[in-house]
Formats: structure tokens, sequence, C-alpha cells
């Protein structure tokens, strides 16, 4: 097995001599790639910051909105142009560093890609922007007076390495703003970021001195705190427990905006269950699980079938076992490590025990383990999937009752699948939203956000920026002092 | 199935559909003639991973659209081997599997058609010729030859690829016929679109979800799944079998 070698990273040319490299290593689907990361002392962290926000100031906040969006855009082409040696890097080395599924990968990136396009990101703003001009100079507000929108000098961004690509998000929404962006990858997966801002010097290199992504071992206070003192914004994902560290180390007067951990799930109403729609459904929720392992905050641990189709929730879930298994032929499940394959030997013998006791219950699992669908009749059911395709499904006589088996997680619910009647869809996301359910999708498209979704029901672009407003007093006042008063 | 001491050759086998038999044979200990005409590297590996699975496995050069080299072809396997149980024709003639440029009717003229022709039942003449005799001599043998289901349901009119297919289709039967009273059986499998391979390889997703809709196995076929069928026609399993097609594509065509 020969090994790759690629560098990830970018900071600025005038440290770039001075830093040092760690080597990660990963090896999966059968090849080995030893990434190197950079990683900066806490002097080098604090003159990297420094030069950040000067060069942000001299450069990219004066680049109007339009440029910026371009300059992604032309990024994002590359990266949707499947000869590009960088589409072509991506598709080859993600599978090794994540362990997930080549062609699940090549298919991911590209409908992911195609969010960030001229007219999404347009899209992207005008959700949160009425008058995106806003983003470029002081525009008359309806209150009166004038305000602009600016982005922070410092944007630390302090990513998660569940999902291939996941950084994105907040970096594009950080140019967007015209903010001077320092990412920390995951050391989990520490390129795509690395290369989507290649990418972007490759196409403006003046935009090298704006940007920084760098990598420092979770919970290394000295570097962390040297950024988490200077950035304005703080965007930071992973587990409950870390993003609290972060934020007990945050400034208080720096904003923090945590994404933790959330709890997605799907419902199929009996309308849709009769004997034509019914396996279509399987399969769009099959894809759903399948997607990234269920390793996404928006990936689905249950299911709740409505009773009373023409088909029964019953052989709902053996036409869902199906599309699992096919799907295992066309997307194969990555590798576990020894601990994923314990934690999920335990939830399935859990789940199995459970049943035991259930009538009417059922396991349908692949010999291998590669693919585990439980069904229960039991509607006071919520738990968690054991991810890495496992699936529960619940039969519901009616949708009153998932309600409150949801209500004890409303910090933590994000997206809600649905396949249901347009009637049934507003019924029951007006529900889901009061019990804290921010994104309903149709079912298939759980594990893909459309563009300008707002993650976690927060604004994308507005909880970055800071409005600057000049008030009616103040222009009313300016009048007084003009050469040319009578 | 033991296919040990049974010697297979296999047209166009360096990659895909071909290499997958071709490691199907070796699992069950067959020795297997791989062929190729450019990708040697290519070649070289499936001899690789042949091996590792104990099967004996041999990489020949020759373009089976040629009869003068189909012809050597055989020879050489034959000189290597001593013998030739069960031929697999499996080489076509590169296509451009495109439903949304394919070359409507009227842009084809018969040069397409001659093209396809060859690569499908040229080949297939020659090489089914020329094993004719080694066959006979044992008075067994087992031919298998790789068409398409297109030429049952042509969802997408591929024109002068998938008549050159049921032109070979034609073509087995016939031999079936003829070559019964020698002990020797003639069939074919006919998959739907398998993916990945290099034909198929640009397939857009929602070309394959449309064949997906259609299949009652609710899946793409993949490379491995049209080995089975090809051993078990190869195979004592299927010995009073001949002049038949077996459909592998989930159930999408049913005769």
């Amino acid at each position: 097995m020969n090994t790759l070698i690629e560098q990830a990273g970018h900071v600025p040319d005038f440290l770039i001599d001075d830093i040092k490299w760690q080597q990660l290593i990963f090896s999966n689907n059968s090849q080995s790639l030893n990434v190197n990361v950079p990683i900066l002392t806490a002097t080098q962290c604090q003159r990297l910051s420094d030069h950040i926000k000067l060069n942000n100031t001299q450069f990219l906040k004066k680049q109007n909105t339009t440029t910026i969006i371009e300059l992604i855009d032309k990024a994002i082409e590359r990266l949707l142009n499947r000869s590009d040696p960088f589409r072509l890097k991506a598709e080859k080395l993600l599978p090794v560093v994540t362990g997930f599924d080549t062609e699940m990968i090549r298919l991911s990136l590209t409908d992911y890609l195609k969010n960030f396009r001229k007219p999404q990101l347009l899209r992207f703003i005008a959700e949160d922007f009425s008058n995106p001009k806003i983003l470029d100079e002081f525009q008359p507000i309806i209150k009166g007076g004038f305000a602009k929108a600016f982005g922070p000098d410092c944007l630390l961004h302090i990513w998660a390495g569940n999902v291939p690509g996941l950084p994105l998000w907040s970096l594009i929404s950080g140019l967007l703003v015209k903010a001077g962006n320092i990412g920390k990858v995951s050391s989990s997966e520490p390129l795509f970021a690395s290369w989507f801002v290649q990418l972007l010097i490759d196409i403006e290199p003046r935009i090298s001195d704006c940007l920084a992504i760098v990598c420092w071992e979770g919970g290394n206070t000295e570097q962390e705190s040297v950024f988490l003192n200077n950035a304005e914004v703080v965007v930071a994902y992973g587990g409950n427990t870390a993003l609290k560290e972060i934020q007990h180390r945050t400034p208080i007067t720096t904003r923090y905006l945590p994404y933790g951990h959330k709890i997605s799930f799907g419902i199929v109403s009996a309308s849709v269950l009769d004997s034509q729609k019914s396996w279509v459904v399987a399969h769009k929720a099959a894809n759903d699980i399948a997607r990234y392992d269920q390793h996404g905050c928006y990936s689905p641990h249950v299911f709740f079938i409505e009773s009373g189709g023409n088909i029964s929730p019953r052989t709902f879930a053996h036409y869902l076992a199906h599309e699992l298994s096919c799907l295992q032929e066309k997307f194969s499940r990555r590798s576990l490590n020894v601990n994923e394959s314990i934690q999920l030997a335990h939830w399935r013998d859990d789940e199995t025990l459970k049943l035991l006791s259930e009538p009417g219950s059922e396991v349908i699992s692949d010999k291998d383990g590669l693919w585990t669908v439980t069904f229960t009749e039991d509607e006071g059911s919520f738990s968690l999937s054991g991810l890495n395709r496992t699936i529960r499904l619940v039969a519901v006589n009616s949708f009153e009752k998932i309600i409150p088996l949801i209500t004890p997680y409303k910090q933590f619910l994000q997206t809600v699948g649905i396949a249901a009647t347009p009637t049934e869809v507003f019924q029951l996301s007006e529900q889901l939203g009061q019990h804290g359910v921010t994104r309903i999708s149709g079912l298939g498209s759980m594990t893909a956000p459309e563009a300008g979704w707002h993650h976690d029901g927060r604004f994308n672009l507005l909880d970055l920026i800071t409005l600057t407003e000049i008030e009616s007093s103040a222009e009313v006042s300016s009048e007084l002092y003009t050469p040319y008063k009578d | 199935m033991d296919f040990r001491g049974k010697v297979a050759l296999i047209t166009g086998s360096s990659r895909g559909i071909g290499a997958s038999i071709a490691k199907a044979f070796a699992n069950e200990g067959a020795a297997i003639a791989i062929n190729y005409v450019k990708n040697e590297s290519a070649a070289l590996d499936t001899v690789e991973n042949c091996e590792k699975v104990g099967g004996i496995a041999s990489s020949f050069k020759a373009d089976v659209t040629n009869p003068a080299e189909a012809k050597l072809l055989v020879e050489s396997v034959q000189s290597e081997f001593g013998k030739i149980d069960i031929l697999v024709n499996n080489a076509f003639r590169s296509y451009d599997f495109d439903p949304e440029q394919r070359k409507m009717f009227w842009d084809l003229n018969w040069d397409h058609y001659q093209s396809q022709l060859e690569g499908s039942l040229l080949s297939t003449h020659t090489l089914c010729k020329a094993v004719l005799p080694l066959m006979q001599r044992r008075a067994k043998g087992s031919i298998i030859n790789i068409t398409t289901d297109l030429i049952a349901k042509p969802s997408i009119p591929y024109h002068d690829y998938t008549t050159a297919k049921s032109a070979l289709t034609g073509f087995s039967k016939n031999l079936a016929v003829e070559l019964g009273p020698f002990g020797i059986r003639v069939n074919c499998v006919a998959p739907g679109l398998v993916y990945p391979t290099d034909a198929s390889k640009n397939t857009k997703e929602n070309v394959k979800e449309l064949i997906i809709g259609q299949t009652p196995l609710r899946r793409i076929a993949n490379p491995k799944d049209v080995a089975g069928p090809v051993l078990f026609l190869a195979s004592e399993w299927s010995e009073f079998i001949t002049g038949q097609t077996i459909y592998v594509d989930g159930g999408l065509v049913m005769e």
C-alpha cells in the first residue's frame, strides 16, 4: 500500500517559513495518506491574528459583495468540474480521510457544492438582508436614517470533521460579510476547507492575507486562547461538552455561536403509504439514512410511521430494510473502528433485548451488521439510533403521539424529514416548530439543506455582522453644517 | 462451484464486468486467460487479483475484432493452458452510452452498425470457430455471450449497439442448435445497466434512478451481479441448458 502525502491548511506568506507542521495519518479504503497541517506557537497565533485583521481592512472590506460572490462562484465552479485537479484530489483523498464510500462522496460533493453557485449565494444573502447593498454601503432604512452591516475583522471558526465539506457553510458566510477568517480544521477532516482556500487564492491571490486555515489539538488552551481573544465572533461546531469549554474561554465581549449535537428524525404519513408510493418513500428514507452513515446533525435516528395506509408500517420496515441492502451495494458503509463496532454491537443487543418483550416488534439486519432496522409498535418509544445505518421505526396510530415523545428534547431537535400531504405538512410543521424543530425537509433531502437554510434556526449572516446606524438626527443635524446652507 | 482444472478464456477482461467474471472464476479455482486490447496494467492487476484468490491467470493482448488476432489468441491460450473449457465473449467495441447526447437514428449510417456488428458478432464468430475443435475434442464446452437487456426492452434506443447484440443473441441460438450434438452449450447473459464500469461511469444519477424505479429488486446491477449467472452457465449445474438468455437486471425485463 503506497502512502500519499497532502499539505493542508493555509498561513499567509510572511509566516510560512517559521511554522511547524504536524503529520496526521489516515488509512482507509486500502489507501494510506499523510496530511501535514500547520501548528503555530502562541506568538505566531498573535502575529497571524494581527495580520489577518490588518489585511482584512485593507483588502476584503474594500471589495463589493458581487466581487466576493463571483470569486466564491469561480472556486465552486472548479470544485464542481470533475476534471479539475482539486476536484480529482477531493474525490481521491476524501474517502481515505473519512472512510466514506468513494461514490457517496462524489455524489454528495456535487449535491452540496451546487448550493454555493452565484444564484444560490445571492439567495443566501437575500435570506438575511432585504437590501443586500447594506453590506457595501450605508443604505436608507425604514425607521429613518441609514445603516451599514460590518463583518468582523477576525472571525474564528472551530470546525468538526463529521461530514466532509461542512466548513464551507461558515467560511463562505464569513467571506460574504467580508470578515477576516481564521479556521481551525478538525484533525479528522483537515482537507476540504484547505483546498477551498487554496482555490480562492489561485483565483484572487490578494485574499491570501485575509484567510488562515490552521490546526491545534482540541483543548490546547494556549493557542486557542490567543485566537479566542482576538476574534470578534467565534463559530464553533462539536459536542456540547467541548462547546461549553470553548465558551468558558471566550471573552464576554466576543460573540459566540455554538453549533452542538442535534437530533433529527422522519415522519411518514399513512396517506403516502399506498401500494405504489410506499417503496419510493422507503427509497428516499434509506438515502437519508445511508448518506454519510448518519454522521450529520440532519441525519435521521427514528422514523415514525403512521398506521392506516394500504401498506402497513411493518411492511414499510421491510421495504426500508431492502432499500438499505441495495444502498450497501451502491455506497458501502465505511469500516468502523473497534470502538464504533463495540458501540454498534451494544446498541443492537440492547434493542434486541428490549424488543424481545414486545410482541410484534422486529429487528431486521444484514448478516454482517452493515445495516439494521428495528420495528416497534410501542408508541412511547423515542430513543436514538446506533448510527452507521441503524434506524428505529416506530408505528404510530396518529401523529399526535409524536409530540409528547419529542418534548423533552426540544433543545436538541433540528431536522424532520416528512412524507405527507401538503395539509399534513403544514399542520405538523406548526406543532414541530413549537417543539423546537428548525428544519422540515422532504424525505430524501434531509442531508442536503437548501441554499440559504437557517442552520439550527439561526441567521447565517446576520449573526455574524454588526449594524452601524446613522440615525436620522445625525443626518438632519449635519445639514446645519453644509457649506451650501442659505 | 468447483472450477479446478477448468480453463476459461474471457475476452475484454482487464476491467469492469470482464474482470469481475475473471475474479469469480478464480475464486472457484479456475485457470483464466485474461484478454485485453490496450490497458496492460489493468490486465496485470486483474491477473494479480485472480491469483490472490487462488486462481491461475495469464494476460493475453489481442484485438478480438481482428480475426487473425482472435485466432492467435485461442492458439496462445491453448498453448499455455492446454485446453479451453469455457469461452466468455464479453468484449465489445467501445461505445458512448449517453442517453442525452446519443446519436439519433437519422444521425447513424451503416458504418456505425457495421462497427458494432464487428465488435459483438465478428469477434464472437471468430472465437467460437477457433475454440470449436478444442471443445469438440473433449465433447464438452460452454460458450457464454454477454449481450444486454436492451435487446428485450430498448428503453434507450442505442440502435447500432443493441442491433448488434440482438444479432449476437440470434447467432447464439443457432449455434446452440448446431453445437448441442457435440455437448457444447451456448447461452447468453444479458445485463441491464451495470455500474460502475468504464462504459457507465458518466451515466447520470437521474437515469439510474429512473431505471431503479422500474426494477423490482430496486437497484442497478454491479459487475459482481453479472459474474454469478456466467459461472452458473459455465458450470455443471446448468448442464441441460442451452440457447437461453439470462437477464441480469433485477427483473426490469421479464420474458
